[in-house]
C-alpha cells in the first residue's frame, strides 16, 4: 500500500509540474514516473473501478471512440477515468489513472475507458482486466515503428486469448485480419459489420492489406469496400469469409464532415457479465451524430456495441450521442479571417483515403493544406505516401498546399498525381498564411495532417489565438 | 497521320502482395517519365500464375513484402515467373527488386536457423538473416559502374533484417554515407548485374532519384534502338532529393565530418566492382 500510495503522489507531482511548465498536458510521463516506483500501479488502481474497464485498440479510430465510449458513460452519471489526449502506451493509461487517484493512492472512478495501442494490448489487458476489449480494425500503419501487421495481429490474439472470464471481444468483421483473429478465440466475439453497401466502393485502395485468406492463401474476393481492406469478403475456395455480424449498421447516410446518420441492428445482444447473458435482441435504433465520414460510422457502431454490451440503453445512447463533439484534432473546426479551416488528423494510408474521400467527395472541398511530418511519432518512413490515393484531388483541389517537414516529398507526390501544387512550405506558419491567402473568404479549408504536423499547426493557430491548447479541450 | 505512339511497359510482379513499402511510387515514376516523353506507357499486374504479356515488359518491378504474403510468392516465383524473367533479361528488359524482391533474386536466404531458402539466381547475391533490424534513411554514393549519373547520389529508406552480400558477378550501386545498406559491414548498397538492380532503398526509390528512373528506362529502351530520352524538369524531384542530403549533413554527428569527406573522395574514384 505504501509503495503504491508514493507511486501515485510522484506521478500526480510529475503531471502537475508538467502542465505547470507548458510542457505538455503531462499525459504520459506522470505514468513513467508512478511505474517506476511501482510497477503493478495499474494494476491496483484499475481494481480500484467500481463498474471496470473498456479497452479501445486498432489502427484508426481509438481516440474517437474512446471519446464516444466516455461521452455516453459520462452522460449517464458515471465517473470515467480516460486517457484522453491520445496517449496510448501502458504510461499513458497509467498516468490517466493516476490523475484521477487521490492522495490516498485509491481512484475513485466508476469506469475506465483507455485506448490502447496494438502493440501494448498484452500488457493492458493483463493489468486493467477489461469487461470489454474493441477491436477496430488492422492497416498497415508506421512500419518502421510497429513492425509488419502479422506480428500486430499475433499480439492481440494472444492478448485476447487471455480475457478474464466475463470479459467480451469486440471485433470488427468487416476486416479481414481482424475476423482471422477472432477465429480461434476460446469466447465467442461480438462481431460488429457494416451493412449497406449503397456507401461501398468498388474497388479496393492500393494499400490494402490482408487480401489473402488465412488458411489456403488464396487472394480475397470483396463484394464490397468499405474502409481501406474493410468490406465483403470471401475465400475462392470457401476456406473464409465474414464472419456474420451480431451487431450491424444499415441504412447509412453521410453528410460531409458535419454528420452522419445510421440504423443500428442487434442479431444477438450480449452483457459482459456471461453469467447473466440474455440473448434478446434489442430493436433497431437510429444513431445520428456530428461526426463526419464512413470510417466514423465503424467508430459510432463499435461505441454503440460497447455501451449495450455494458448495459446502457439504446434509446439513451442514440440521445446522447446526437451531441457529441469530437476529439482535439481528428476533426476540428475553427474560424480564419473569414476562412473556416477544417483539421483532420490522417496518419496512414486507409486514414487518409477516407479523410480525402469524406473532404473531397462528401464536403465538396477545394481548397486543402497537406502536411507530413516524419518524426517518431508520424513514422520516419514516409513512403506510405504513395498509397494514398490523392489521384482523388485531381481536378478537385484548386487550393493544395504541401506542408509539414516533409512537404516536398508530398510536392513530387502531387507531381505524379497530375494535381497542381503550390510551392511546398515546412513552416506551419508560411503555410497557413498560403492557405488562407488563396482560400476565398466564406470557404471551407481541409487541414489533412499527420499527427505531430497537426501539433505543430495547432501550436501556430493557438499563437494566433484561433484555437485553445489542448489540454483545456 | 500522326506516327503510331510507342509503347512502354511496366510489369508489376504480384502488385497485391509484394507492395509493402509504397513501391506504388516507384511504378507511378517509370510510367509517368514515359509518358511525359510521348510514350504509351501502360502497366501490366503479374500477380500469381499470370505470365501473359511478360515478353512485352520494358521495366519489371519486384518490391518487398511481409513474410506472409513473401512466402505466398515464393512458390508462384518458382513454378510461373523465373523462365521468363530470365529470357526477358537475356532480351535485354530491365528489373527493379527492391528488398524482399531482391532477396529472392539471388541465390538464397537463409534463416536464422541456418535453413537456406532458395531464391532464382538471376542475381549473384546471397542473404542471410540479421538481428538487428536496419531501419532509417540513406544515402548512397554512386560508384563508377553508373557513369554519367547527376546527382551522384541516391536517397531512400531502408527497413530490413535481411544480410545481403555480392558475388563476383555483380557490382554494388554504391557505398552508404548514412545507413546499413546491403549488411552493414562492407558498405555497400545495392547490386547491378547485366539489367538486373536490386535494392534495400524504398521510400519510394524513384520518384526523388529521377536520374535512376531515367537510367532504367533508357536501359529497356535501348534494346529498342530507343534510348534517347528528352529532359524533363526534375526541379520537384530533385529539391526533395537534396532536402534530405541537407538534413542528413545536418544530422550527422560533428565527430563525423572527416569520415565523410574521406568516405566521399573514396566513391569518387574509379574502382573495380568488388
Amino acid at each position: 500500500m505504501m509503495r503504491r500510495t508514493a507511486a501515485v503522489l510522484a506521478g500526480k507531482a510529475t503531471g502537475m509540474l508538467s502542465r505547470l511548465s507548458r510542457r505538455g498536458g503531462g499525459t504520459t510521463l506522470p505514468g513513467d514516473v508512478a511505474r517506476a516506483i511501482d510497477p503493478d500501479v495499474l494494476r491496483k488502481l484499475a481494481r480500484d473501478l467500481k463498474f471496470g474497464s473498456v479497452v479501445i485498440t486498432g489502427t484508426n479510430g481509438k481516440t474517437t471512440t474512446a471519446r464516444l465510449i466516455s461521452w455516453l458513460l459520462e452522460g449517464a452519471g458515471h465517473r470515467v477515468v480516460s486517457n484522453r489526449a491520445g496517449a496510448n502506451l501502458i504510461f499513458g493509461a497509467t498516468a490517466a489513472a493516476l490523475e484521477s487517484a487521490g492522495a490516498d493512492g485509491r481512484l475513485r472512478a466508476d469506469w475506465g475507458v483507455f485506448e490502447i495501442d496494438e502493440a501494448s494490448l498484452p500488457k493492458a489487458v493483463d493489468e486493467i482486466q477489461p469487461k470489454a476489449v474493441i477491436v477496430l480494425n488492422l492497416f498497415r500503419d508506421q512500419l518502421d515503428r510497429y513492425g509488419e501487421l502479422e506480428s500486430i495481429a499475433k499480439r492481440i490474439e494472444s492478448a485476447l486469448e487471455r480475457l478474464p472470464a466475463g470479459s467480451r471481444a469486440l471485433l470488427n468483421a468487416d476486416d479481414p485480419r481482424v475476423a482471422e483473429i477472432g477465429l480461434d478465440l476460446p469466447a465467442p466475439p461480438l462481431w460488429l459489420g457494416i451493412e449497406d453497401t449503397s456507401v461501398a466502393e468498388r474497388d479496393l485502395p492500393h494499400a490494402a492489406d490482408a487480401r489473402t485468406c488465412p488458411r489456403c492463401g488464396a487472394s480475397l474476393i470483396f463484394d464490397a469496400v468499405y474502409v481501406g481492406h474493410d468490406g465483403v469478403y470471401r475465400c475462392p475456395n470457401k476456406d473464409f469469409t465474414r464472419p456474420a455480424a451480431d451487431i450491424t449498421a444499415t441504412n447509412i447516410q453521410l453528410d460531409g464532415f458535419d454528420n452522419i446518420a445510421m440504423t443500428v441492428g442487434m442479431r444477438r445482444a450480449y452483457s459482459a457479465d456471461r453469467a447473466t447473458e440474455t440473448q434478446a435482441v434489442k430493436p433497431d435504433q437510429r444513431l445520428e451524430l456530428p461526426l463526419g465520414g464512413l470510417y466514423n460510422c465503424y467508430n459510432a457502431l463499435a461505441a454503440y456495441a460497447a455501451g449495450v454490451t455494458i448495459g446502457l440503453e439504446p434509446q439513451y445512447i442514440a440521445e446522447r450521442l446526437k451531441n457529441f463533439r469530437a476529439a482535439f484534432g481528428r476533426q476540428e473546426r475553427m474560424e480564419f479571417r473569414g476562412r473556416h479551416l477544417n483539421l483532420v488528423l490522417s496518419k496512414n494510408p486507409a486514414g487518409f483515403n477516407e479523410t480525402l474521400r469524406t473532404a473531397v467527395d462528401l464536403a465538396k472541398g477545394n481548397s486543402f493544406l497537406i502536411a507530413l511530418n516524419d518524426r517518431k511519432a508520424d513514422g520516419t518512413d514516409v513512403s506510405w505516401i504513395w498509397d494514398v490515393d490523392f489521384e482523388r484531388l485531381k481536378g478537385k483541389a484548386t487550393v493544395l498546399v504541401p506542408a509539414g517537414s516533409r512537404a516536398h516529398d508530398l510536392a513530387v507526390r502531387f507531381k505524379y498525381a497530375g494535381i497542381d501544387a503550390a510551392p511546398p512550405e515546412p513552416d506551419p506558419g508560411r503555410a497557413l498564411d498560403a492557405l488562407v491567402k488563396a482560400t476565398p473568404e466564406g470557404e471551407t479549408a481541409h487541414l489533412l495532417t499527420t499527427y505531430t504536423a497537426m501539433l505543430d499547426l495547432r501550436a501556430e493557430l493557438v499563437r494566433r489565438g484561433w484555437a485553445k491548447p489542448y489540454w483545456e479541450t | 497521320m500522326a506516327p503510331k505512339q510507342k509503347t512502354f511497359t511496366v510489369g508489376w510482379l504480384y502488385p497485391d502482395l509484394m507492395n509493402i513499402y509504397g513501391d506504388r511510387g516507384n511504378i507511378l515514376t517509370l510510367l509517368k517519365r514515359a509518358e511525359w516523353r510521348d510514350y504509351d506507357a501502360r502497366m501490366l499486374e503479374l500477380g500469381r500464375g499470370a505470365t501473359k504479356g511478360m515478353e512485352d515488359v520494358d521495366v519489371f518491378f519486384f518490391g518487398g513484402g511481409q513474410d506472409r504474403e513473401q512466402a505466398l510468392v515464393y512458390e508462384d516465383l518458382l513454378e510461373h515467373k523465373q523462365p521468363p524473367l530470365e529470357r526477358a533479361v537475356r532480351s535485354g528488359a530491365v528489373v527493379l527488386a527492391v528488398c524482399g524482391g531482391y532477396q529472392l533474386l539471388g541465390h538464397y536466404y537463409q534463416t536464422a536457423e541456418g535453413e537456406r531458402f532458395p531464391g532464382i539466381g538471376l542475381i549473384d547475391v546471397r542473404t542471410e538473416a540479421g538481428k538487428k533490424r536496419f531501419i532509417g534513411d540513406v544515402i548512397v554514393d554512386i560508384d563508377t559502374e553508373m557513369p554519367g549519373l547527376v546527382p551522384r547520389t541516391l536517397v531512400g529508406f531502408e527497413n530490413h533484417s535481411g544480410r545481403t552480400f555480392l558475388g563476383p558477378e555483380a557490382a554494388p550501386m554504391g557505398r552508404v554515407r548514412l545507413g546499413f545498406g546491403n549488411n552493414g559491414s562492407d558498405g555497400t548498397e545495392g547490386c547491378l548485374q547485366d539489367g538486373v538492380v536490386g535494392t534495400y532503398l524504398h521510400g519510394s526509390l524513384l520518384p526523388k532519384n529521377p536520374h535512376l528512373a531515367d537510367r532504367l528506362i533508357r536501359s529497356a529502351l535501348r534494346r529498342r534502338g530507343d534510348d534517347e530520352l528528352s529532359p524533363l524538369d526534375d526541379s520537384a524531384e530533385l529539391s526533395a532529393h537534396e532536402r534530405i542530403l541537407e538534413r542528413a549533413q545536418r544530422r550527422l554527428p560533428a565527430r563525423a565530418p572527416q569520415e565523410r569527406e574521406l568516405r566521399s573522395s573514396a566513391a569518387a574514384e574509379p574502382r573495380e566492382p568488388s
